[in-house]
């Protein structure tokens, strides 16, 4: 199954991916959530269907964070070591790497489930 | 044994010859000085002197509110005083703090002789302090802005603000630039300018946390100075961004305003935080225990912060469901916070804890901080912020976090990094007595507020009457205050006065593990030759390094060609790259501060041929700088760094330093470029019909400067390949068709609106159209004086074939330039005539 | 063994004598301060409102989770900085992140988070099609409150700088603000709504126990922030029908040929205030038609009572510094006396 994974990369960026799918599904949340409130009738829907959309996107962002958490655990040796990860070697800092972002997508899964749990209990553009 | 003397004499003629080279200037030339060592002073002692004003301003207000229906001072005194209470503390401490404290410690901490781009430091710092000697310096002429720290209009744009509000604007937007010039050089600094070996899974915990904090400087500023922009442009001229009846929205302001806010709470919190992570180690005697959790900690509450921003917003009436996601990223940044202090307990679990005045100053801070963090996560709950809203349960909760997150972990750190100012300690039992009484006090200070703020108190009264219940807690709030100065006060004198005749400690008093306990505070250099690094606690594990290291036994050990250097390393795996040559003692950084902060202050006072004339000497002054400090061509390729390594001195690209500082800059631009995106949509979301039926600036025009700045682009990007490729010719006739091309589609650009009599007075459309423009305008005025600038260094034989780093660099502009003006093109001419 | 058992005890509670008494006297004191600092007017934690009673409980269950937590946390610090035997391992150590750190507040905070959320849409329930048996438009002004009722039949009553309200009704409430940005806060019924120039923001609150309470302006609004509250008496609904019925008409203490209202017409007091029954249509200033009758004057600042009405028409810009009224220093005791006389009597 790992050979479907893309190929490693070496870079300091990949650290943020979880992160940034976390920043993309709450700003569309918020910015979607903004309009169909605002300007009811650009979107053409009723409140249920901004919740649905939601749901949609929640659950891409979702996946897209599993995929990068699988990726990470590549990185980490499949969490054959402990950390610290301190060696000073380029396996000791891709172990580092790799553990720091299995970290941070754990934390971004929780986040992106935070922020789709409004849509849960609103039911209608209530101010 | 010759031979040994002999080397013994080379090596003592080459610690004379960098000290000679790394000298500080002496007499009034003091101040000319750029050095990380005396910029990192000034810049802390400035903001510590800006923190003791603003607590005396403090003082004032508990005073005034000791009793019911107080006299003591005037409503309009009173409201002066909190706000600039507030608006020094955050921008005038909390910030500049952590710039002083990085500044500072960053390089010895890296093992760098210097930050990349010194003179950039010294300018900030000489902007901040010009900015806030003006903002500070107002109430002494009742002059001070009296509309609270976050300044809403239309309160604030309104007469009543008076010239206070020009002074809080524009004083804290040329801070707000020194902030970024400090972003771009840590970011640098920390991602280029390691000590080799210095993996990014062996960096200081301190450089992880700055790293995130000036990346979120960049993200979190930019929209304050494209908001301060647009109220200046109502204040001054009369351009309705805020002004309901012609279409603007007080409400936009408070977006922006808090898009900056609330990160910038964080930008202040995750510094202190470093700080506690090189202290709680050292004083564990043992490694951080979950350093990759603090790595996940740093990271996702940068993340995290930007979206909290709207929780300061929760009773404008917002539809509930986007209060809702605020919410939710609000209760979710918790988390990272909690990981974080579990790390620091963790820590002490596994160590032994020496209890020293620092750790005293860190535990009490963390106590402190736990309980702001709890009611923080209470006011992130919609339902119960609505009544803790804009009361004194805030005003307790944003103390308790700010004192407990930042004030107490820079006091730990005061205490714990004073014997590298000058190698003396700080006074144990002064530091001691400090700690309880400024502990004590606070919590007699600010908790009673919990209960004042929930029993109905609003924040920012001058004064309330006797019979609501508030009287005895405000009095017991009055006293505490009392106590707090006690406490900051023994600080004061231990700093000033009684360390003066203490004797010298040895080095490394606190038996640290990490470089910058090889600092030698009488030393400018840094380090005196730059070690290989294997552990992210060298002192521990590498038993020898110190003695060698001061040995000159390392890299770069010697400044033959008489200047300054340091190494460049590559971002992950910090395998050295290049020698940079930075910037050494001048006095360009005070003349452009000095015409800088003169701009500023003549548009608060509106005299525009002052300012004008300031614009045009700043400018000046900025372009010799860089004429003759920047992109110099070295008199040989490679340096011979020792240890049989030698690097080049000239790299253009992506690899040199300036390209990175273009980049981050360019970021931070394109941010401030996005918030005014933003604004215009902004617009057309809250209007039925957002043009007020006014006239846009139609499509041909838009289009036509669209076109002209793409040809414009692409004839520099040509001129770039040219150049490399040898055809100076060529290049130089491209980029001066490129600059005639970016005059012509600047033109265009603001013949849209012109054709169209577009008044910007008239009615917000106009107005937000022609600061897109504009924008995008004088941005094509930069690049055509970089256009120009890259001719004339061709000219002059600055820039070859080979030695191209400005052409890079300002192609790399270019690509900017061409999607800000895309997208303004793209947005001004044809989304109204697609909606 | 029972020698043995009693003595300790004997000796405990001897001991315990004369540091009881004392203790338990501070813990009785410590409850009633404890209650005694949430009561109050303009307290949030005196609920008399079906919002704040919700809010004050969620209040307490954070409070007292906030307390455990916290207690817990520092405890921990101190054992792990202080009081511990001997180092743990670096594994048991980093267990402590992962349950201590981050486990258990994603818990906490998910159960705490659904509370909040599961709160929110039911706190501030309208009416549909604005059907709302009563609804109040409310205005803020430097600094001071508009306050028109809106009654199902179509007729509206208009008042300033008090609020009136029937026990267990829902009432709607239409905010806005014709200058600055100001809030709308009435602790003990609920949260607050900003107002807005250019905005409508609606707010919705039922009141369940009578009663006399304290509103403020909760956003900083200019000079006199401080002295713009909104005196609220939560009424019977039978006594606000009457109280409604009888400010539709001029104030039967209305005597239009007296000293007092011919100094308010020539002094131009009617170009800024409005007083039913008089050509005084004014809309600068608060309504003043039954202004004798409001527990307080100027938005809570003085008692309402001749002597302070004097005060207030010649020195308002003293008491009320920013205010927008003219001084009237020039008016002589007599006029001052005729006039608040007058004022007064428009109950």
């Amino acid at each position: 199954m790992w050979h479907l994974l893309p190929r490693q990369v070496e870079s300091l960026w990949t650290l943020f991916t979880s992160p940034v799918v976390w920043a993309l599904h709450f700003l569309a949340c918020y910015v979607g959530a903004a309009i169909y409130c605002e300007k009811p009738g650009i979107l053409g829907a009723d409140f249920t269907t901004l919740r649905v959309a939601i749901a949609i996107i929640t659950v891409l962002s979702l996946a897209m964070i599993v995929v990068a958490t699988l990726l990470a655990w590549r990185q980490w040796g499949f969490g054959t070591e402990d950390p610290p990860h301190d060696d000073a070697t380029r396996r000791g800092r891709k172990l580092f790497q790799g553990y720091a972002t299995l970290l941070l997508s754990g934390l971004s899964f929780v986040a992106v489930i935070f922020t789709a749990m409004p849509a849960l209990f609103i039911t209608e553009c209530l101010r | 044994m010759s031979d040994e003397t002999a080397s013994h004499h080379d090596k003592a003629a080459e610690e004379a010859q960098m000290r000679a080279v790394w000298a500080t200037p002496g007499g009034w030339r003091y101040w000319t000085s750029v050095n990380n060592t005396q910029v990192g002073l000034w810049y802390g002692s400035a903001a510590f002197a800006f923190m003791l004003f603003a607590g005396l301003l403090a003082l004032v207000v508990r005073a005034q509110l000791a009793v019911p229906e107080n006299d003591l001072i005037s409503a309009n005194l009173y409201n002066q005083a909190f706000t600039l209470h507030g608006t020094v503390m955050m921008f005038l401490f909390a910030v500049p703090i952590f710039e002083a404290v990085a500044i500072f410690l960053l390089p010895s901490m890296l093992g760098a002789r210097e930050l990349p781009f010194p003179r950039l430091g010294a300018f900030g710092f000489w902007s901040f302090f010009i900015g806030g000697v003006f903002v500070c310096g107002s109430i002494f002429f009742g002059a001070a802005p009296s509309a609270g720290w976050f300044m809403y209009p239309p309160l604030a744009t309104s007469e009543q603000a008076g010239i206070g509000a020009d002074i809080w604007l524009l004083g804290l937007s040329f801070i707000e630039v020194a902030s970024i010039a400090a972003a771009v050089e840590l970011i640098v600094g920390i991602m280029k300018c390691r000590a080799p070996g210095m993996r990014v899974n062996l960096m200081p915990l301190f450089a992880w946390y700055l790293l995130i904090v000036a990346g979120m400087i960049l993200f979190a500023f930019p929209p304050l100075i494209a908001g301060d922009l647009l109220f200046e442009m109502q204040r001054m001229f009369d351009w309705p961004f805020f002004d309901h009846t012609r279409g603007g929205d007080p409400l936009l302001w408070q977006h922006l305003f808090w898009i900056f806010g609330h990160p910038e709470v964080y930008i202040i919190f995750l510094p202190a935080i470093a700080l506690l992570a090189m202290i709680i180690p050292t004083f564990a005697g043992r490694p951080i225990v979950g350093y990759s959790w603090i790595v996940l900690a740093a990271v996702g509450t940068g993340f995290l912060s930007f979206g909290l921003w709207v929780h300061h917003m929760f009773a404008t009436g917002l539809p509930q469901i986007s209060l809702a996601f605020f919410s939710a990223a609000s209760t979710a940044v918790a988390i990272p916070t909690g990981v974080q202090i579990f790390v620091f307990i963790a820590t002490m679990l596994a160590g032994r804890v020496v209890f020293s005045t620092p750790m005293l100053f860190a535990i009490g801070g963390l106590a402190i901080f736990v309980m702001g963090g709890l009611t923080g996560v209470m006011v992130a709950l919609a339902p119960f912020d609505w009544q803790a809203h804009d009361t004194y349960f805030i005003v307790a909760h944003l103390h308790y976090v700010l004192i407990g997150g930042m004030l107490f972990p820079v006091f730990a750190g005061l205490y714990y990094y004073y014997p590298l100012i000058g190698g003396k300690h700080m006074s144990d039992r002064v530091g001691r007595f400090a700690f309880w009484m400024m502990f004590s006090g606070l919590n007699i200070t600010f908790f009673p507020m919990h209960i004042a703020g929930l029993r109905g108190m609003p924040r920012r009264v001058y004064t309330y009457p006797a019979d609501i219940g508030w009287d005895w807690l405000n009095l017991v709030s009055t006293m505490g205050a009392a106590v707090i100065g006690i406490g900051m006060f023994a600080v004061v004198v231990d700093v000033t006065l009684h360390r003066r005749n203490a004797p010298r400690g040895e080095r490394n008093p606190w038996n640290a593990g990490t470089l910058e306990w090889l600092n030698e505070p009488e030393e400018n250099w840094g380090v005196r030759s730059i070690p290989r690094i294997e552990s992210r606690y060298p002192l521990w594990d590498q038993k020898t390094l110190a003695q060698e290291v001061n040995a000159g036994e390392w890299y770069l050990a010697d400044a033959r060609e008489g200047r300054r250097e340091t190494l460049v390393t590559s971002v992950l795996d910090a395998e050295p790259e290049q020698v940079l040559r930075v910037g050494g003692t001048s006095y360009v950084t005070i003349v452009s501060a000095v015409t800088l902060g003169t701009v500023f202050v003549a548009l608060t006072f509106k005299w525009w041929i002052v300012s004008l004339a300031a614009g045009i000497a700043f400018l000046c002054a900025v372009l010799w700088w860089l004429w003759t400090g920047t992109g110099e061509i070295p008199e040989k390729e490679e340096k011979d760094i020792g240890r049989g390594l030698s690097l080049p001195i000239y790299v253009s690209g992506v690899k040199s330093a300036g390209w990175w500082a273009m980049f981050i800059t360019m970021t931070g631009d394109g941010t401030a470029f996005a918030s005014l995106v933003f604004g215009y949509f902004f617009f057309w979301t809250i209007h039925a019909d957002f043009t007020g039926g006014l006239a846009g600036p139609g499509m041909f025009w838009p289009l036509a400067a669209l076109a002209l700045f793409a040809l414009s682009w692409g004839a520099t990007l040509a001129a770039r390949e040219f150049n490399r490729r040898g055809g100076i010719a060529y290049a130089r006739i491209l980029l001066l068709s490129g600059a005639l091309l970016t005059l012509a589609a600047s033109a265009a650009g603001l013949a849209g609106p012109w054709a169209h009599a577009m008044d910007p007075t008239a009615h917000v459309y106009p107005a937000i159209v022609w600061i897109l423009v504009i924008w995008v305008a004088v941005h094509g005025a930069l690049g055509f004086i970089m256009q120009l600038y890259c001719l004339a260094r061709s000219l002059a034989g600055r820039l070859t074939a080979r030695h191209d780093m400005d052409l890079h660099n300002v192609t790399l502009y270019w690509h900017f330039m061409l999607v800000t003006a895309g997208v303004t093109f793209i947005v001004v001419g044809l989304f109204p005539e697609a909606i | 063994m029972a020698v043995g058992d009693a003595h300790p005890l004997q000796h405990l509670t001897g001991d315990n004598l004369s540091v009881q008494r004392p203790c338990r006297a501070a813990v009785t004191l410590l409850i009633a301060v404890a209650l005694g600092a949430c009561s109050g007017r303009q307290s949030a934690l005196d609920p008399a409102g079906e919002e704040a009673s919700q809010v004050a409980q969620l209040f307490w269950v954070m409070t007292l989770g906030g307390a455990l937590i916290w207690a817990g946390v520092i405890a921990l610090a101190l054992y792990a900085s202080r009081w511990k035997p001997h180092a743990v391992s670096d594994k048991a150590a980093g267990r402590l992140i992962l349950w201590a750190g981050a486990v258990f507040p994603v818990t906490v905070l998910t159960a705490l988070l659904t509370y909040g959320l599961w709160l929110m849409p039911s706190l501030r329930p309208f009416a549909q099609q604005q059907a709302a048996s009563l609804t109040i438009d409310i205005t803020g002004n430097q600094f001071w409150w508009h306050v028109v009722y809106r009654l199902p039949d179509g007729s509206e009553v208009v008042s300033a700088n008090e609020l009136r309200l029937p026990v267990g009704q829902r009432v709607e409430f239409a905010l806005r603000s014709a200058d600055m940005i100001h809030s709308f806060w009435i602790p003990p019924l609920g949260g607050k709504m900003d107002m807005i120039p250019g905005r409508t923001n609606r707010l919705s609150l039922m009141a369940n126990r009578t009663g006399t309470f304290r509103g403020q302006c909760a956003e900083f609004c200019g000079t006199s922030h401080a002295w713009m509250a909104l005196p609220t008496v939560v009424m019977p609904a039978d006594q606000f029908e009457a109280w409604l019925i009888a400010r539709k008409a001029p104030s039967p203490g209305l005597v239009a040929d007296d000293a007092g209202a011919r100094l308010f017409l020539g002094q131009k007091c009617g170009s800024c205030h409005r007083v039913q029954g008089i050509a005084a249509e004014g809309k600068a200033g608060p309504d003043l038609s039954h202004v004798g009758s409001r527990l307080s004057l100027g938005a809570g600042l003085l008692e309402n009572d001749i002597e302070n009405m004097a005060r207030f028409v010649s020195h308002s810009g003293f008491l009320k510094p920013g205010s927008q009224m003219p001084f009237y220093l020039t008016l002589s005791e007599t006029e001052r006396s005729d006039l608040s006389r007058w004022l007064k009597g428009l109950q």
